[in-house]
């Protein structure tokens, strides 16, 4: 029997909503002069070298802890798991801006310590920051590639003659690489869309120039920067689309007899990490809150935070439920599933310009709550369709069938069998995205309704205002929300590997 | 609606060219300042746009006249002056409109919006209680602010720092700027405007090779302090407010003469509609208490006559002749910073 399922309209909407954006731009790019001049070279060869050297920067940090953290046996090993993915919650803005205050002649580390540091600027601070927050990427996508394998392949080849070394060069590593490559492709993509860490570091990518024109009111070049970012986030994209991890049949994990030099250098490197993107960041904060305490903040700005939050993991899932289940039935449920994966590539600033542009031709959405809600909708729509989907695949159609048989009705075979089996990925949408959505900044900057600050649009008023002191109760706010994300995203982990090994 | 022409006319015919009696406490035709205590209370809805409030100084403002109105709605959104000056010319040319009333810190961004003929002129009453040398018609003058060289005097002597702006780019001394602030591009824009463009693109760029960027003038200001740089260009009043929190930092201030380097800026409102709140709300940003306030705790200009000037502000100032409406041209001045990458 073949029907268009019902579900398909709903998906259909949220996949042509999902486009829209990228249709906005194109549209108002037209008539933009296309500027290849030098200028618009060198923030193009700033954006991919800030991506390339993060990528870099980020392999080399999460490889060897991924290797030490599954193959040694170090003490306190799940801990350190935990602490070492935790940097991936936090929004690299909150490092940008610590770094900022940190480093350099009057930095807090100078003013508290009497150390004299390097400024943290330019392309060698905004690597810095960024490989910081997006190393766990690779560990964690390592860490699972490095599971999967087989200790008895490397045992042989040890007997075979070769050293450990030589073993994991020439046995493990090719047999990683594919995860390596999965994480790696994530950090150039979260790379690229990052807008807080270039506009603070000062350097100028796509990010940081559409942010200028906007404010210059060059919508329309703002347009066509945002096209020629997406260009890159599609090569991304494309790539990401051709890495498979392999899949191995189960078997024992390696363990690693590391000497005690290794093992310290390991754990030095993990200490030195965490030091930098978690410590530091809060003890920055702490100490502003000790000196200046809450002046300035007002509860609403986190009120704000949280009520357009809320509105936004409300719609998402809303939205998520038809794309999941019309991507379990056919084709073309599976294309507007991948239509709506589109907003997981649109940079917030990218998202935030083609919004107001269509804000400021349909007056009613101007400015609106409304309008910053569907910006998040669109842009984490995925996170909802994703963690839905991991829940809507084990609702077998034997189960609901089995249920009709015995004499329920449809609605209450839903009721009584599909949704308890899908309520934890429901639940676990609608706070993915909320979390999300709480520490949201550039499309938030762009779109927020008047007298509408959030945790995230105070800290970068005072940012820009130089008050960075003030910053102290939403920046610690911040880091909570993350905090909560970060317990979250593991225990979503710990739950999935409890039902693939189950 | 008033077009560009009659509105450039009108402020000529006004008289502003070459703001000369500036310090002057009082003169011909003034009215002293009004007090609060005898406006009529704000009630209702009141959206504002603010373009970058000096930190905490606007909101304590903006918190006092709250409280003394406890039925006033007031929702501000608060970004770069520049930023919401294009915001308002894109609502202008899309038909949308959000905002009561534009309060910015710098002239050029108010002018920029007045040529969109979108504001309303300010009500007679109100323009008699603003020095007569800052009496414009779109918009109402509230703070004015000097544009000054602060120096490390550790660093260097105040006999070696030229008072000619124009000679800093032949210079090889360190200089912090702020090009992304408001108030730094109409000093840009006075530059283009007194010495044309192709002086002012050959002095950014020669500028350029020894400044350090700042995302702000309090930045510029402290890095001048711990001897980051030599010296800085920035409005007067973040050096008197670091004078005040420090009595001994290293910092002093200097003066061009005749030029855009000793511009004479202002901030100011404009009124987007006929909204009598927003001319009210408008009051009392001239009211003795606010103009005292923003003189005493925040060292800048009052433009209500008879209140008393901030301390330490410098006395023989020489500012360029300009008509401050002059500074709405911001557009050439964006493509010029961005041309030289400088912003």
């Amino acid at each position: 029997m073949t029907r268009t399922p019902l579900s398909y309209l709903p998906a259909a909407l949220a996949a042509a909503a999902a486009l829209a954006p990228v249709a906005v731009l194109v549209w108002m790019s037209v008539g933009a002069d296309l500027l290849i001049d030098g200028r618009a070279f060198e923030i193009a060869l700033n954006t991919v070298a800030l991506t390339l050297l993060t990528v870099a920067g980020a392999v080399l940090i999460g490889v060897p802890l991924a290797v030490v953290t599954t193959y040694a046996d170090l003490a306190f090993r799940r801990v350190w798991v935990a602490v070492l993915a935790a940097p991936l919650a936090v929004p690299s803005y909150l490092g940008a801006f610590a770094f900022f205050a940190a480093f350099g002649p009057g930095g807090e580390i100078e003013a508290i310590a009497g150390l004299a540091t390097p400024r943290a600027q330019g392309l060698a601070g905004a690597t810095l920051v960024m490989t910081l927050y997006t190393y766990p990427f690779v560990l964690i996508s390592t860490r699972a590639a490095l599971q999967s394998l087989d200790a008895n392949v490397v045992d042989a080849a040890r007997t075979l003659g070769l050293s450990l070394p030589a073993a994991l060069l020439r046995i493990v590593l090719p047999r990683a690489a594919n995860g390596i490559a999965a994480g790696s492709l994530l950090v150039a993509l979260y790379t690229l869309s990052d807008f807080a860490t270039p506009a603070i570091m000062q350097l100028d990518t796509f990010t940081r120039m559409i942010y200028v024109e906007y404010n210059a009111f060059g919508l329309d070049r703002a347009a066509l920067m945002s096209l020629q970012l997406l260009a890159l986030v599609v090569i991304v994209l494309f790539f990401e689309s051709r890495v498979r991890v392999r899949r191995e049949r189960p078997g024992r994990i390696l363990r690693l007899p590391l000497g005690n030099g290794v093992k310290a250098a390991a754990l030095l490197l993990a200490g030195l990490v965490v030091l930098a993107a978690l410590v530091l960041p809060v003890a920055i904060f702490g100490a502003w809150l000790v000196r200046e305490g809450v002046v300035g903040f007002e509860p609403a700005f986190a009120l704000n935070s949280a009520y357009a939050a809320l509105l936004a993991a409300a719609g998402a899932v809303i939205l998520a439920l038809p794309v999941a289940y019309a991507a379990s039935v056919g084709w073309i449920g599976r294309l507007c599933e991948r239509a709506t994966y589109l907003g997981f590539g649109i940079p917030g600033i990218v998202m935030g310009t083609a919004l107001l542009y269509l804000g400021l031709r349909l007056p009613l959405l101007y400015q609106t709550l409304t309008l910053l809600v569907l910006a998040y909708v669109l842009r984490f729509l995925p996170l909802a369709v994703g963690a839905v989907r991991s829940s809507t695949e084990r609702v077998e159609n034997n189960l609901v069938g089995a249920a009709r048989s015995l004499g329920a009705t449809p609605g209450e075979a839903f009721r009584r069998v599909s949704l308890p089996l899908i309520l934890p990925g429901i639940v676990a949408a609608a706070a993915l995205v909320f979390l999300e959505a709480m520490r949201e900044l550039p499309a938030t900057l762009l779109l927020r309704p008047t007298g509408f600050d959030t945790l995230a649009t105070y800290l970068w008023r005072v940012y820009e205002a130089g008050y960075l002191g003030r910053g102290a109760v939403p920046a610690l706010a911040l880091v909570v929300v993350s905090g909560v994300a970060l317990v979250l995203m593991l225990s979503g982990e710990a739950r999935r590997r409890r039902l693939t090994a189950g | 609606m008033i077009d560009r022409r009659t509105l450039l006319k009108s402020a000529a015919a006004l008289g502003l060219l070459g703001p000369t009696h500036l310090w002057a406490a009082s003169n011909r035709q003034s009215i002293a300042a009004e007090s609060a205590d005898d406006l009529p209370p704000l009630v209702g809805k009141l959206s504002v746009y603010l373009g970058r409030g000096e930190g905490g100084l606007y909101d304590d403002i903006v918190a006092a006249i709250e409280k003394r109105n406890p039925e006033l709605e007031l929702s501000i959104r608060r970004a770069p002056s520049a930023a919401l000056a294009n915001t308002l010319v894109a609502e202008a040319k899309a038909g949308v409109s959000r905002a009561d009333l534009f309060w910015s810190i710098d002239a050029s961004s108010l002018g920029a919006v007045a040529a969109e003929g979108v504001s309303r002129p300010v009500p007679a009453a109100i323009r008699r209680h603003i020095k007569p040398d800052f009496r414009y018609e779109a918009w109402a003058a509230i703070s004015g602010r000097l544009r000054t060289v602060p120096y490390n005097p550790t660093r260097l002597d105040a006999a070696a720092i030229p008072d000619d702006i124009m000679a800093f780019a032949d210079t090889d001394l360190k200089i912090g700027w702020a090009p992304a602030y408001g108030a730094f591009q109409s000093f840009v824009t006075a530059m283009r405007v007194l010495e044309g463009e192709a002086r002012t693109r050959q002095w950014l760029r020669g500028v350029k090779t020894q400044a350090r960027s700042y995302a702000g003038e309090l930045g510029v200001v402290m890095a001048v302090a711990r001897g980051e740089v030599d010296l800085g260009f920035a409005n007067h009043y973040y050096t008197l407010r670091l004078k005040q929190g420090k009595p001994d930092a290293n910092v002093d201030l200097a003066l061009t003469r005749n030029d855009a380097g000793s511009l004479v800026n202002s901030s100011g409102v404009l009124l987007l509609n006929d909204n009598p709140l927003a001319a009210n709300f408008l009051r009392y940003l001239l009211t003795d208490e606010v103009q005292s306030y923003l003189a005493r705790e925040a060292y800048e200009i009052p433009m209500a006559p008879g209140v008393a000037l901030p301390q330490g502000l410098p006395e023989r100032v020489q500012p360029p002749s300009l008509d401050l409406t002059q500074l709405a041209d911001l557009k050439p001045t964006l493509d010029l910073l961005r041309e030289t990458r400088v912003l």
